[in-house]
């Protein structure tokens, strides 16, 4: 079982995915699991309830319709693929079919950020933006890969639409201890507690971000950061209590493109609650359509690797009131 | 074997009622564009009528009694724009109240708008309007179906010029793909777009072959001939055969009102007093002609 992996361990949370569809199946007879051809991970699943696997083939947006038509009726269907596709292909049929009636069907799939080597066509680099500008609509960003199980878990009880967003999510980091955090879909989490800035930012870089924050401790720093796993609805209470207790120092560091994701959500509820910053850093993806490179040399050359996040929480944590 | 079953209590209409029906649903089409403020799709809405009518009236097993009847068939109008259609054909089954739709629709809060909303309107099956998403959604309601050993079926309704959108013929192979043979789809073949007539810009034809060739049972009707209509409704395959029907229905954009016909002018527009009595004329004497 997935549960017996630890801290720092790695972990494929395609097969926590894959694991945990084939257990809610069981206790949830109306699940269903779709897919465009990205099927490998549902294999568990598809073996065990061959008559509620749906492969359409390459075909996005017939699958997220048809997601939308067993949702109209009574059924909680999951659609598994790679984002850049399902996010942008399927666009208007997640809005208007599964929004706008507001029907319980999630979202879910690989090639969030600048990963996977794929070149432009296969980095999901504006989904986010996309999805938090839907009505209705639930965001998430996972990086530990447990916590793609449990909010799975959570989200069978969910009304509406939900968009989880993985990196590869072949090899990633354990993050957290089960039973550490109280993880809910709404609330983010406190990954490491500090009191002179704040690092927001939400899936695998949650992984850097913590060692960043580990190293500038050698340096005599002391670096919350948090998790900001779902972006829409932001945790505004969160980030305003971050603000009071780091000294209104942020940084976000995201896998998308700067403006428009975590970093932007995070500056609405700055704005809308007047909250009081001392400094505001965003790093994340330019406007460019990014070339090939493996992920960590992608952030380096891009301004959000981990020295780029070094740098950037020193510069605010320096920075005069 | 293919004739549905009808919700308990209930007798079939007679081809000539069933004009009849078709016949008061135009009437009050008319009667909404000439009194509406706003413009209605009255020209899909025309070409659509005797499909609604065959459809609400004797081809479905609906229950306006108990809308989330399990056993109901299922509708999606992918043709959503004819949506005041649908509303009217619905409130003459017994769902509504046309008045509650001609005091109301198109304004402030009413249910009753454009394109139809199932959450602002149960009794909808399903939300449409952006066109080429009806037949995916109707495909998943048939996995659904299947999924739970039900035996109704879904119908959806296509207007032709819709079926441009590639996501149809994505939707025509995930139903052959998963031999669902409980799909019924009607395509409101009216042959023209919103600007020009439909062979003008894009070669549908060989148009049935098509759909043929993506492996479905294919019936070509006179979507106006409600005799042929019918027919097709009582020779549709079992809802667990294997192979999804459309039934191309060739239609008139306009139909019933001479001025409308075939005329780009009428995708949409509203009448106003006077037409609506020239309207009226117009569709009072197809009607003569065609049951005297």
């Amino acid at each position: 079982m997935a549960e017996t992996f630890t801290f720092g361990e790695m972990l494929s949370a395609r097969s926590v995915i894959g694991t945990t569809l084939a257990e809610l199946g069981e206790t949830h007879d109306n699940l269903w699991v779709l897919t465009p051809d990205i099927g490998a991970t549902l294999v568990e699943f598809r073996d065990k309830y061959p008559e509620r696997f749906v492969d359409v083939g390459l075909a996005e947006q017939v699958c997220v319709g048809i997601a939308s038509g067993l949702a109209y009726d009574g059924n909680i269907p999951v659609v598994s693929g790679m984002l850049p596709f399902l996010s942008m292909r399927a666009l208007e049929q997640i809005r208007s079919d599964i929004c706008y009636p507001n029907l319980p069907v999630k979202i879910i799939g690989t090639h969030g950020g600048l990963v996977g080597n794929g070149g432009s066509t296969h980095y999901a680099v504006e989904d986010l933006a996309l999805m938090c500008a839907l009505t209705n609509m639930t965001v998430t960003s996972i990086g530990d890969p447990l916590m793609v199980g449990e909010v799975l878990r959570q989200s069978m009880a969910m009304p509406g639409p939900l968009y989880i967003r993985l990196a590869v999510g072949k090899s990633d980091k354990v993050l957290y201890e089960p039973g550490q955090h109280d993880i809910r879909i709404g609330k983010g989490i406190v990954a490491r507690q500090g009191t002179d800035a704040t690092i927001f930012t939400h899936g695998t870089v949650v992984a850097q971000a913590l060692e960043a924050a580990e190293e500038l401790a050698v340096e005599g720093f002391n670096v919350r950061v948090i998790d900001m796993f779902t972006l829409k609805p932001i945790d505004a209470d969160l980030v305003a209590q971050c603000a009071e207790e780091t000294g209104g120092r942020f940084v976000i560091v995201e896998d998308h493109l700067a403006y428009g994701g975590l970093a932007s959500r995070v500056a609405d509820v700055v704005a809308d609650r007047g909250l009081h910053l001392t400094a505001f850093e965003r790093l994340g993806i330019p406007q460019v359509f990014a070339g090939f490179g493996e992920d960590e040399q992608l952030r380096d050359k891009y301004g959000y690797g981990l020295e780029a996040t070094k740098a950037a929480t020193r510069r605010v944590i320096a920075a005069t009131a | 074997m293919g004739q549905p079953t009808l919700i308990a209590g209930e007798t079939r209409h007679t081809v000539a009622e069933l004009e009849e029906l078709a016949f008061e649903l135009r009437s009050k089409l008319l009667h909404l564009c000439g009194t509406y403020e706003g413009a209605v799709h009255i020209g899909g809405d025309l070409s659509v009528a005797d499909i609604l009518t065959v459809l609400y009236q004797y081809g479905m097993n609906v229950d306006p009694t108990n809308i989330a009847n399990p056993a109901r068939d299922r509708f999606v109008l992918s043709k959503g724009h004819a949506a005041v259609c649908m509303y009217i054909a619905m409130a003459m089954r017994g769902f509504f109240s046309y008045e509650g739709i001609v005091e109301t629709y198109g304004q402030l809060d009413s249910a009753y708008g454009m394109h139809p909303c199932k959450v602002q309107l149960p009794g909808v099956e399903c939300s449409t309007g952006s066109l080429g998403h009806g037949l995916p959604i109707a495909v998943g309601m048939a996995l659904s179906a299947r999924g739970r050993g039900d035996t109704h079926r879904v119908f959806c309704v296509l207007g032709d010029g819709e079926t441009g959108e590639g996501s149809v013929w994505e939707a025509a192979m995930a139903a052959r793909s998963n031999e669902l043979g409980n799909i019924v789809a009607f395509v409101d073949r009216n042959r023209q777009l919103m600007t020009s007539f439909a062979e003008e810009r894009v070669a549908f034809e060989p148009y049935p072959d098509k759909w043929a060739a993506f492996g479905w049972n294919v019936v070509m009707v006179d979507g106006h001939d409600m005799g042929q209509l019918v027919a097709a409704v009582d020779a549709l395959p079992a809802s667990d055969s294997k192979r999804p029907t459309v039934i191309i229905c060739e239609t008139i954009k306009g139909k019933g009102v001479d001025f409308m016909e075939k005329n780009l002018a009428w995708h949409a527009g509203r009448l106003g007093a006077a037409d609506l009595e020239k309207a009226m004329t117009a569709l009072n004497s197809t009607r003569k002609k065609e049951t005297v």
